[in-house]
């Protein structure tokens, strides 16, 4: 076991490195390049500005030099380890260790970029951690459910209902619950948008019965700018999980085990929550890996149409004002979590099942 | 048929070959007719049949031009002045494909070949011989009409064109974007143009792009992943870090990245070509995992031996049996596709502006007073749903009619 995770954590390294020079090369290889951004903008800048801008590139890219060293040079800079100043000189004051990566600066925002990210990170992160327990929760039991019951009304029903579910596009779900269940003309149960109610501050945290009646209080009001983002981010993934858990209970079912516990005399409820379902539950881990990435692109249509300052907002914002900083860092961000989301998907795997031996 | 079916037998095991029929059909011949036996992939396929006769034929359906005119005492055909290249080219190559169909004894691939042959010349053709006028004034008619001098007209069943913005019938007191109504079946949308011609004119859109980015990504997948599963070890170990890199990348990220980078350079092509390549690692992964598989057995074993060179051993031996899982990654591939482009369009990130495409519709169904216009969420939605869903429950038949569990309860 230990044997392979080393192997999968040594793994892991070439592919974060493969995801920054992909990264790096997209937005270095095309048109405009990396300094794009001061290309755009270049008409209409006073030279003061544009010789700022200018300066900050050269100093972040080099971009005088060969591509492979301007690579370089933004690793050092991008990595929490490296050389603390590039521009010293090399013989005299080098100093290599652990640092503060630096991200760039957003022309858009005229911010630092990790700055930014920091923002916007917990947002995101909130929508996913509330979406993959629900879409796990409702795959788990639908799963159950189909399997016991296989070719039943239920099983088929269901195969196709998510399939269904499946095949809805996220952005057309967003605009018809905020259209009909937010808007002026037809139902205005839920807000249209945005983290929070425009009082939110003055909202006591809890919610409480006061004498005006109910209040909402910071943490519902909260919760209910939540609902329909997290229904779009939800339905969707039914299909698959709940597919795979289907198959692996069924599996389980007819195994070897599972008859031996039922002939010991045990009552197929034992042998179905005991034996069976914790084994079926473990291909639902590595799945982890496979919906989390999902969600994070979800995220970008659902953070669009709702109106909440996540990643995918910040993305769409820096792809229409062409901020390339913004955009690269932020797809480097998020590939990196995703990556690491799969390292410790497939590690849990191994924990979860001895059996599992690499080869 | 024939080329494919021969050697697929023997990749299945003792018991699937018994339970064929006696006639013994060839296994691919017998996975389709699995397949269109279950009814929801017949509904999926009429739907595709529906969409994609719709598409060759949207000129003809929804045009502002009239199909025939007597102007000042003439007939003439506005509607064929303005057709363009790629319509005749559609309509001719489909009307080849009709044509060859029914022949049983042409082979697959001769018509393949034939149908891509005719396409490539055909639109070759069309683009030396057919110059339509560079400007289309969609008020022409309707001006000529007020004027009197449009004696009769025959129009297409929906007199509007897909970017005919209506200009001649803007009223202060009736605004764009107008409710469905006799008139506009669909409702306008804000720019004034009709729904119902942009949401036919838009089925081009989503089988073009279906089609080709599912093409480009197989393609990459197909050929990325037989060298891994082929010859495994090292190449195996780097290919699989560019799965896990394009793989682990959430896709719209990685979508976003690509269309960013080419800001000033948008077109359908592009677009279809970023989706291929940000789609691909699915393809790759089960190829290789298939070629892994299969690189062992004694046919694939004689081919190398008897000296066949490294293309033929891999496409033309190993790739054939390997084809029944590659059309389950097709159809959901497509569907995927058309998915991403409406959405791509809807972040207004897509197609360039003028084009007609299902997303853009959806994207000014909020409008930016919080208003709703129930008119341009439904109509889209439910194309793009309905597209999506067709194409996915066909990928589900054949998933299942692959499936030998399955197949041996029935």
């Amino acid at each position: 076991m230990i044997h392979y995770i080393i192997r999968r954590l040594l793994l892991t390294i070439p592919t974060m490195i493969g995801i920054t020079v992909l990264v790096f090369l997209v937005m270095a290889l095309s048109p405009g390049g990396l300094a794009a951004g001061l290309r755009n903008e270049s008409g209409n800048m006073r030279p003061e500005a544009r010789k700022k801008i200018e300066d900050y590139y050269k100093k972040r890219y080099g971009l005088d030099r060969p591509l492979h060293e301007q690579y370089l040079r933004w690793m050092n800079q991008v990595l929490p380890i490296g050389f603390k100043e590039p521009d010293a000189g090399f013989p005299k004051n080098i100093s290599f260790g652990l640092k503060t990566p630096d991200l760039g600066e957003s022309l858009l925002l005229k911010r630092p970029v990790i700055d930014v990210i920091v923002e916007a990170l917990p947002v995101t992160v909130t929508l996913n951690l509330i979406t993959v327990p629900i879409i796990y929760a409702v795959s788990i039991t639908t799963g159950i459910y189909a399997a016991r019951r296989r070719g039943a009304l239920f099983d088929n029903a269901w195969g196709t209902t998510s399939l269904a579910l499946w095949s809805i596009p996220s952005m057309w779900a967003g605009v018809m619950l905020l259209g009909f269940l937010a808007s002026r003309e037809y139902v205005q149960f839920f807000p249209p948008g945005g983290q929070h109610d425009t009082l939110a501050m003055q909202m006591p945290f809890l919610p409480r019965l006061a004498e005006d009646g109910f209040q909402r209080g910071w943490l519902l009001d909260a919760a209910w700018h939540l609902v329909l983002p997290v229904i779009c981010l939800t339905y969707a993934g039914f299909a698959f999980l709940s597919k795979l858990m289907r198959a692996s209970m069924l599996e389980n079912l007819s195994s070897d085990f599972a008859r031996t516990a039922r002939a010991k005399g045990l009552s197929e409820h034992v042998v179905l929550f005991r034996h069976v379902l914790s084994n079926s539950l473990l291909p639902l881990i590595t799945m982890a890996a496979n919906i989390i990435p999902g969600l994070f692109g979800g995220s970008i249509i659902v953070e669009s149409i709702f109106g909440l300052n996540g990643m995918g907002k910040l993305m769409l914002a820096a792809t229409y004002s062409k901020d390339r900083e913004l955009i690269m860092s932020e797809t480097l961000v998020v590939g990196i979590i995703a990556v690491v989301c799969l390292l410790i998907a497939d590690l849990l795997y191994v924990v979860a099942d001895p059996r599992v031996s690499y080869e | 048929m024939s080329e494919m079916a021969v050697t697929p037998i023997e990749k299945s095991s003792p018991e699937a070959r018994d339970e064929l029929p006696a006639t013994s059909r060839p296994w691919l011949e017998q996975i389709w007719l699995d397949t269109i036996g279950r009814a929801t992939a017949k509904l999926g396929l009429v739907w595709i049949a529906i969409i994609t006769a719709v598409a060759v034929f949207a000129p003809f359906i929804a045009n502002s031009f009239p199909i025939l005119a007597k102007i000042d005492g003439r007939w003439s055909s506005p509607l064929l002045h303005y057709i363009t290249p790629a319509d005749v080219t559609l309509i001719a190559v489909s009307a080849i494909a009709l044509a060859l169909w029914p022949f049983k004894r042409v082979g697959f691939r001769v018509k393949c070949l034939s149908i891509a042959g005719s396409a490539v010349i055909i639109s070759i053709v069309t683009l030396i011989v057919i110059h339509p006028p560079k400007a289309e004034v969609f008020d022409r008619y309707r001006t000529l009409a007020k004027e009197g001098r449009l004696e009769k007209a025959i129009y297409a069943p929906i007199p509007y064109s897909a970017n005919d913005r209506l200009r001649d019938q803007f009223k202060v007191d009736n605004p764009h974007p107008r409710a469905p109504s006799r008139e506009h079946l669909a409702g306008t949308n804000p720019n004034g143009a009709d729904v119902l011609s942009h949401l036919i004119h838009a089925c081009r859109i989503a089988m073009a792009v279906g089609f080709i980015s599912t093409s480009i990504s197989m393609l990459i997948g197909v050929i990325i992943g037989g060298l891994m599963g082929y010859y495994a070890s090292w190449v195996d170990l780097l290919g699989m870090r560019l799965v896990e890199i394009f793989g682990s990348m959430p896709t719209m990220f990685l979508l976003i990245m690509f269309v960013a980078a080419f800001p000033d350079y948008r077109s359908i092509y592009l677009i279809m070509a970023i989706i291929g390549v940000v789609s691909w690692t699915g393809d790759a992964r089960f190829v290789r995992a298939e070629f892994l598989k299969l690189r062992h057995q004694d046919f694939v074993q004689a081919a190398i031996a008897s000296g066949l060179p490294l293309r033929s051993v891999l496409f033309r031996h190993i790739l054939p049996n390997a084809l029944a899982p590659l059309l389950v990654s097709a159809s959901f591939g497509i569907a995927g596709a058309i998915l991403l482009e409406s959405t791509l369009s809807f972040l207004g990130l897509g197609i360039p502006l003028g084009e007609a495409s299902w997303g853009q519709l959806l994207t000014d169904a909020v409008g930016s007073g919080g208003s709703f216009k129930w008119w341009l969420a439904i109509y889209p939605g439910l194309a793009i749903f309905l597209t999506v869903l067709a194409y996915n429950l066909i990928g589900e038949a054949i998933r299942d009619a692959l499936d030998p569990k399955l197949r041996k309860r029935d």
